[in-house]
């Protein structure tokens, strides 16, 4: 939705703009003027506009709105957006971007990009299990695509696509400095410097993290009665460390980063029981260097694009995935607990080209072509269990043996090549009229070869009224996980499985009656097939196969809405409807909202203070067949955020408040994973943060 | 000539600034006058992100053209104007560039003293630029019409509303621009914003979609954001009339096309301009001037509506709206 972009203050200006005689103007009346609102002139001052690619029911959220809003994590600002709800899994308490409905417990159908870079890990084929937060300071804006995506990106661009762009030396410019401190014991501390290094534009982060976690309480897990840690808190505890450095000069642009979350607690424990013990790292250590030139002559444009991405997922301390005293079967009593610990190593390589050609009258084409190198080059695991689960030695610590170099632990290393292909015409058919035609040819090298066609019709109605009609059709890739999944008796990986599919169509409808007033209607529906799951297994052990088996329709409605109600109040919100039924059982898919709603009021009190507040309504969420506990509980939280600058000075405070009246928010737990009563979210905290920019 | 003072640099001075936590922000006001009396200083309102990076821009844009940083001077709101003036003869500057309206004052103030320009203000009266020159951020008509020309070869005719008091100078330079594109510029003079409504309501409804066109200019007399702007937009999409503006937000909204500041580019300028006031002082006439150092945006619906052929004219723009 685009008036989410512009900030409050250039929004009071401009809304000031039409009252203002020439005698009464201000300097920021004046330079409004030339430059339009905020958002206007953070562009024109030099920051990146979004590539306009295609046609999509899209949102952009700018750093001005993250800052507005207080956020200081990526899932608080997604879960604005229209349509996308931001979940938990028990497993680290892993955030799941429930995007329409599509719900997994891995969260492998949503494609989440870094500057244009694929953030995914090929385990699980999501952003990586062991995710602990992504910051926000260092975020220029993110681009939410709603709907299909494989047309142009591939995998897993399937019920959404979420495009973080970090912040180039335009958008930092000068140097910041932040702490944050508060609830939980959660500090935080960064600097972001945006500036010239000799020839090259250069914007640098750092920043350096600690939080204990929230210790919201599970009633009951996966252990058995006699043992369990249950009632017992979560673990959310985890240290941080993130670091982005881009360099760029003319055409040329390269980024390194680097994520470590270590001594990452367990949440809710890996198996669903509470491991007060174990602890887990992630190290995501990744470069690119790209290369654009929209105009070479005569029409053509073209780019291309190299990444490498290293992600390590370690068990620092092996978790203890059932406590001690677990017994699994007559005299299989495990003195410490069930002790486990996989740690995966992986090493991703991607290089792209494009070109675009609009020397046909009334036609824009973009073609590509581009190898990934996905390599998961190392496994090892350490236990003190057999693949039956029938201990080793007296099942205690010391027990623990490397299974590392035996053809018994949980993988062996996987490699996985992709060669792909697309090409996309936006035809003008009329002056009002505008048809997309695009497709993307790719070939797996495990599984083979999966084309995604897509198509978009948009029409300028009016002056103030556009409509779109879409449809397009994705792939998610199965995991390595899913495919070579080995000596577990629960569930067995598949080579044979082919990727999970989706149709969607969308229809979308823009209007903006007034200057202050913007709104969208968007309806949806989509049928997912060969839903990548377990199905019971006839030749068990394992109990279960994953296998290509069934379906999910979904349909809905999202609506959004921005009002700018004075010149310093602005009012956003949307309401976003769905139904999804699993097609096998025709019963509800389960899990994900059917209901939510979401109210932002931004208030800017004076030049330099703002407040804002966030209502999130949160609402009928069914459970699917095999699941009898009763709905999940709605809930509806608000936040709040005050920031001001103080005095004439450099500083700025803010303090952030969230579910301000401690309600009771939850997000489900897995049937018959033993966490009966849902996994406790969004604990009212409170933190104050000060930043110093020169 | 040194215009440069090896001073301290411009980043630096908000932490003097900070330490020396006044109310009244001097940002080079710690800074030794090393080069006395041969510097070139650069005087600025102190506003918040992202306006603050507008004039960052252009302050990096004068020290690459000098080769050198140069003192820069943050001054905030209820700075005393008396005080920083003093400043800044203490400092013994030979030129001084003033941006905004903020740095227009002082300049002002110091124009009998010494060499004084102005940049990046918008809507500025004649009388204000008697005894100086004054760079504004109004793009220059003659590059606004040869867009127009180029996206709109049949267009003869170009419609503006502007306050002869703000824009009188402007019309002069719209009129010898249109005669160089062989457009004939219609200019209605409007003294209140229901005098402009009128003007425009009468001129849209009798508009050749094919020849005339609409320029809508900083006028803030002239175009409100309320009443005139929908209004124009509107009709002009109904009636197949090209609207382009001299206001980037507009383009967002709508119009076809829109120049704005290239903010490096016009640093540069004000740095090159100020080397000449110094060399030659009598050569540079005083006076109001349009901006050269210019960007552009487009609204591709806008264009593809009026039957442009969106691919072929886009990658000439900066700018392209809407962005999906």
């Amino acid at each position: 939705m685009p008036g989410r972009s512009a900030g409050l203050v250039g929004l009071a200006v401009a809304l000031s703009l039409g009252a203002a005689s020439a005698a009464a103007q201000t300097d920021e009346d004046e330079l409004a003027l030339a430059y339009g609102d905020q958002r206007s002139v953070s562009i024109a001052a030099g920051s990146r506009q979004s590539l306009r690619q295609a046609p999509a029911v899209a949102s952009v959220i700018t750093a001005e709105a993250i800052a507005a809003m207080g956020a200081v994590d990526l899932d608080e600002v997604l879960q604005t957006v229209a349509g996308l709800h931001v979940g938990r899994s028990a497993n680290q308490y892993m955030p799941l971007y429930i995007f329409r409905g599509i719900y997994s417990q891995f969260n492998p159908q949503v494609l989440l990009l870094q500057n244009g870079v694929p953030m995914t890990t090929m385990f699980v084929g999501n952003k990586g299990n062991l995710w602990a937060g992504y910051p926000v300071e260092d975020i220029a804006r993110i681009e939410v695509i709603r709907g299909p995506g494989s047309a142009l990106y591939g995998a897993d661009a399937y019920a959404g696509v979420i495009n973080i762009v970090t912040k180039s030396a335009q958008d930092a410019r000068g140097t910041a400095v932040g702490l944050r401190g508060g609830s939980f014991d959660t500090r935080d501390g960064w600097v972001l410097h945006g500036g010239k290094l000799g020839p090259l534009d250069l914007s640098a982060y750092l920043r350096v993290g600690a939080t204990d976690g929230a210790r919201s309480l599970i009633e009951h897990d996966a252990a058995q009665p006699a043992v369990t840690h249950a009632p017992g808190p979560l673990t959310l505890s985890h240290d941080a460390v993130d670091a982005n450095l881009e360099l760029a000069l003319e055409r040329w642009r390269a980024h390194v980063g680097y994520k470590l979350r270590s001594d990452v607690g367990s949440a809710a424990g890996v198996a669903s029981a509470l491991d007060p013990v174990g602890r887990g790292r992630s190290e995501r250590t990744h470069a690119d260097l790209s290369w654009t030139e929209p105009e070479l002559g005569n029409g053509w444009g073209a780019g291309m694009q190299a990444s490498v991405l290293r992600y390590v997922d370690l068990a620092t301390t092996n978790y203890v995935l059932l406590p001690a005293g677990t017994t699994l079967g007559p005299g299989n009593v495990f003195t410490d607990g069930l002790i486990g610990g996989p740690n995966k190593w992986e090493r991703q390589m991607r290089v792209s080209a494009f070109a675009t050609y609009s020397g046909f009258s009334g036609h824009s084409l973009r073609v590509g072509i581009g190898h990934d190198d996905l390599n998961l080059y190392k496994t090892t695991e350490y236990k003190n269990f057999n693949p039956n689960y029938s201990r080793i030695g007296t099942g205690s610590f010391g027990d623990v043996t490397d299974f590392s170099d035996t053809l018994l632990k949980f993988m062996l290393p996987q490699r996985r090549r992709v060669d792909y292909l697309y090409a996309q015409d936006e035809w003008r058919l009329h002056p009002d009229w505008n048809l997309t035609a695009g497709v993307r040819r790719d070939h797996y090298s495990d599984f083979g070869d999966t084309t995604n066609p897509r198509l978009a019709l948009v029409w300028s109605a009016a002056y103030d009224v556009t409509v779109k009609l879409m449809h397009g059709r994705a792939f998610r890739a199965p995991s390595f996980n899913e495919q070579y999944s080995i000596n577990n008796p629960v569930v067995g990986g598949n080579p044979a499985i082919k990727p999970e599919t989706i149709g969607t169509t969308e229809a979308a409808f823009a209007w903006t009656p007034a200057d202050t007033l913007q709104m969208q209607l968007t309806l949806f529906r989509y049928q997912m097939r060969d839903i990548i799951r377990s199905a019971p297994n006839p030749n068990a052990p394992p109990a279960g196969l994953i296998q290509n088996r069934g379906g999910q329709d979904g349909r809905g409605a999202e609506f959004e809405l921005v009002w700018d109600a004075s010149r310093s109040l602005r009012l956003s919100g949307n309401l976003a409807l769905q139904r999804s039924v699993d097609t096998t059982t025709e019963t509800d898919a389960g899990y994900a909202p059917h209901r939510r709603a979401y109210l932002q009021a931004d208030w800017v009190v004076a030049r330099g203070t703002s407040i804002s507040g966030q209502l999130n309504h949160v609402a009928s969420r069914a459970r699917p067949a095999g699941d009898a506990r009763a709905p999940v509980k709605d809930y509806t939280t608000l936040d709040m955020s005050a920031r001001t600058r103080l005095g004439a000075s450099d500083w700025e405070l803010s303090l952030m408040l969230r579910n301000l009246f401690g309600a009771d928010a939850r997000e489900p737990s897995l049937a018959g994973g033993g966490i009966v009563n849902d996994l406790p979210v969004a604990p009212r905290a409170a933190y104050v943060q000060a930043v110093y920019r020169y | 000539m040194q215009l440069t003072e090896p001073a301290v640099p411009a980043s630096r001075r908000a932490l003097l600034r900070q330490a020396l936590g006044g109310a009244l922000v001097l940002a080079g006001g710690a800074a030794p006058a090393a080069d006395a009396g041969r510097g070139l200083a650069v005087v600025y309102p102190d506003l918040g992100d992202p306006f603050r990076q507008v004039f960052t821009s252009i302050i990096e844009g004068i020290e690459d053209k000098l080769g050198g940083t140069v003192t820069s001077i943050a001054v905030a709101n209820e700075a005393s104007l008396t005080q920083v003036a003093d400043d800044i003869r203490k400092r013994g500057v030979q030129v001084l560039i003033g941006l905004g309206r903020g740095g227009m004052r002082i300049a002002a103030s110091l124009a009998t003293e010494m060499a004084v320009l102005v940049g990046c203000v918008v809507s500025v009266q004649e009388a204000e630029a008697r005894t100086f020159p004054v760079h504004t951020l109004a793009p220059d008509p003659a590059l606004l019409l040869a867009r127009l020309k180029r996206l709109r070869p049949a267009a003869r005719r170009v419609h503006l509303v502007y306050d002869p008091k703000l824009n009188g100078w402007l019309a002069r330079l719209a009129r010898e621009a249109a005669r160089a594109e062989s457009l004939e510029l219609q200019a209605q003079e409007a003294a209140d914003p229901a005098e402009a409504l009128r003007a425009y309501t009468q001129l849209l409804a009798a508009a050749d979609p094919a020849r005339d066109a609409l320029w809508l200019p900083q006028d803030p007399t002239t175009v409100d954001d309320n009443a005139v702007l929908p209004l124009v937009l509107r009709e002009g999409w109904n009636r197949n009339v090209a609207v382009f503006s001299s206001h980037l937000a507009h383009v967002k909204r709508g119009a076809l096309f829109s120049l704005y500041p290239d903010n490096r580019e016009l640093g540069r300028t004000l740095a090159a301009a100020a080397q000449r006031l110094l060399s030659a002082p009598k050569a540079v006439a005083p006076g109001v001037l349009p901006l050269r150092q210019a960007r552009a945006a487009i609204n591709i619906r806008t264009a593809a509506h009026l039957g442009i052929d969106v691919a072929a004219v886009q990658s000439g723009f900066d700018l392209v709206y809407p962005s999906n």
